[in-house]
């Protein structure tokens, strides 16, 4: 038994108001969470006829899916968003893990200096790098290729996860990995086969966190890609220009570009939660 | 030359360090270059110009008395929104109630949705005819407004899309610092009988400060180069009322296909969140010393 409880939600009020004001107020915080993607998910339910008055009527279809599932340019972005989110994960995280194990596992000025240029790179507006990155890839024929959307995405992600998993390293106690060593492990055997499987938690989180953000992603996207490589963000901006007012295929769309990032998310969320206690 | 340390800790960031030199380096200087070039994508002699395009960005009214301020205003307002509304739902998240495991996954949901998504859910929630909210205002007696056609109302959209996006980022990390506390200094508080109030003013805010502090640098870095959302949602108008700085750069270099102005932009908004970003740093590091 706890020696103390904590104190109470607004004490002075009775037990019961101060249990029905509690509910109300997280089921009201909960609404203003999740009712934008509710609605998002009505409104792609909904007949073309009804898209306009989603609060009223209840004929429902799934008809904007089809339709969507159909246009050949679409599933294609899904296809290369998928691809190049999973590439760019397995990629980023073979780059990153091994960077901020050096950054935790080492100081002096090496290590200093490589964590400097992280910081300072990690400030940079991507639109700063993106925008002559465009040049750079073209005159290397790796503009609208997987290769040129792929390998600025695993750049992109080498600071801030060099510097996550850091920490993460950080909180891993070294000893063991000196006592493997002693008993005849190189460097790399200490790295790879003692520290590597103790980070695995936050390893899986970042795995998480980086499909997340480059499935995501747009601005990249937007200027490295044309039509040879469409990416469902991308072709999602277009939509709301060209096709200006059909709302339930905008939102079908919607609906599906969130889906595989809900799936992934709710498997991951524990990883990431208990990765993220830095 | 090496010694096996050294050549070990080299193998290590070889990779990243390769990539940031072809990806990121590199480019940052091809568009310094441009940034002192008459460099249009049509124009291939691209004659040097000097500090021509600099002067051109920093004597434009627009760039000075709108990009600008809306960029640190939305920078400010943005983190400002999501720290306190993070903090706040990682406090009620910290107590055990019943059905909290299935509040804290609904209060992740906006970490799943692309910004591009939340802009275009935005987009159709506000929608001048058909979006809810004017339905509803319309239902209740009131004018329903046209939202993203005023400056001011688009502005406050943007940021408010922007908070509920960042949200529960916040609330991870405030609430996996919340929960690595001591549990002691509490328990004096309890049976001291301290307010609620006092125990979060005195006790929880001071030791949650240097993972407050690493969210609110992290997060002000992001805003400043803020695009997708703005993009989306307004395409920086009515006019170029909600334009950021990265859009004023993307719409000089790709619009207008002006790219010598646009890396200048660039270079610029660059400088100054460099500026910001070493700022911060030091003041993390002397809080985390402190």
């Amino acid at each position: 038994m706890p020696i103390v409880t904590r104190p109470d939600f607004l004490p002075g009020l009775p037990k019961w108001s101060r249990k029905t004001l509690f509910a109300l107020a997280l089921f009201g915080i909960c609404f203003a969470f999740a009712f934008p993607v509710l609605w998002l998910i009505l409104t792609s339910l909904r007949p073309e006829s009804g898209v306009y008055y989603v609060h009223r009527g209840t004929e429902f279809t799934l008809s904007s899916f089809a339709e969507v599932l159909s246009d050949e340019r679409i599933v294609h972005a899904f296809i290369n968003s998928a691809l190049i989110s999973t590439l760019a994960t397995f990629f980023s995280l073979l780059v990153t893990v091994s960077s901020g194990y050096m950054l935790s596992r080492f100081t002096g000025p090496a290590s200093r200096i490589w964590f400097g240029t992280i910081y300072v790179f990690r400030c940079v507006p991507y639109i700063s790098w993106v925008l002559p990155l465009y040049f750079v890839t073209q005159s290397w024929g790796l503009y609208d290729t997987y290769t040129g959307l792929l390998l600025p995405h695993v750049a992109v992600h080498i600071c801030f996860f060099s510097w996550l998993m850091k920490g993460f390293f950080d909180g891993i106690d070294p000893s063991m990995e000196y006592a493997a060593m002693i008993d005849g492990c190189t460097r790399w055997g200490a790295f790879i086969r003692v520290a590597l499987p103790s980070a695995l938690p936050a390893i899986s989180a970042l795995a998480v966190l980086c499909w997340l953000f480059t499935w995501n992603e747009f601005l990249f996207a937007l200027i490295l890609t044309g039509n040879h490589v469409p990416m469902i963000t991308v072709v999602m901006a277009q939509f709301v220009t060209e096709m200006g007012l059909r709302w339930n295929l905008m939102a079908a769309t919607a609906v599906m570009a969130l889906a595989p990032a809900f799936l992934i998310a709710l498997f991951g969320q524990k990883y990431v939660i208990r990765g993220l206690r830095i | 030359m090496f010694g096996e340390q050294q050549r070990f800790m080299l193998f290590l960031i070889a990779p990243a360090a390769l990539l940031m030199l072809l990806f990121q380096v590199l480019p940052i200087m091809i568009g310094a270059n441009a940034s002192f070039r008459n460099w249009a994508l049509y124009n291939p002699k691209k004659t040097w110009v000097g500090l021509e395009h600099y002067y051109a960005v920093l004597s434009d009214p627009a760039f000075l008395y709108v990009v600008l301020p809306n960029t640190f205003l939305f920078m400010i307002l943005s983190v400002a929104g999501a720290l306190v509304a993070g903090l706040a739902l990682a406090l009620l998240l910290n107590r055990p109630f019943r059905g909290q495991k299935l509040v804290q996954t609904i209060l992740l949901v906006p970490l799943m949705v692309a910004p591009v998504v939340a802009a275009i859910m935005i987009r159709w929630i506000f929608n001048d005819q058909f979006g809810i909210v004017n339905v509803v205002l319309e239902a209740i007696g009131l004018e329903g407004q046209p939202w993203l056609v005023q400056r001011w109302s688009a502005f406050g959209i943007i940021l408010l899309t922007d908070i509920w996006l960042w949200t529960p980022w916040f609330t991870l990390l405030l609430l996996a610092g919340l929960q690595s506390l001591p549990k002691e200094p509490f328990e004096a508080a309890a049976i001291d009988g301290t307010t609620t109030w006092r125990v979060f003013r005195y006790l929880t805010l001071p030791m949650l400060r240097s993972v407050i502090v690493v969210c609110v640098v992290i997060r002000a870095i992001d805003a400043f180069r803020t695009f997708d959302i703005v993009w989306t949602l307004t395409g920086g108008g009515p006019g170029r009322s909600t334009e950021l700085f990265s859009l004023y750069a993307y719409v000089h270099a790709f619009l207008n296909l002006d790219l010598g102005r646009g890396s200048a932009a660039a270079i610029i908004g660059g400088l100054i969140i460099l500026v910001i970003g070493v700022a911060l740093y030091r003041l993390v590091d002397r809080i985390a010393k402190a």
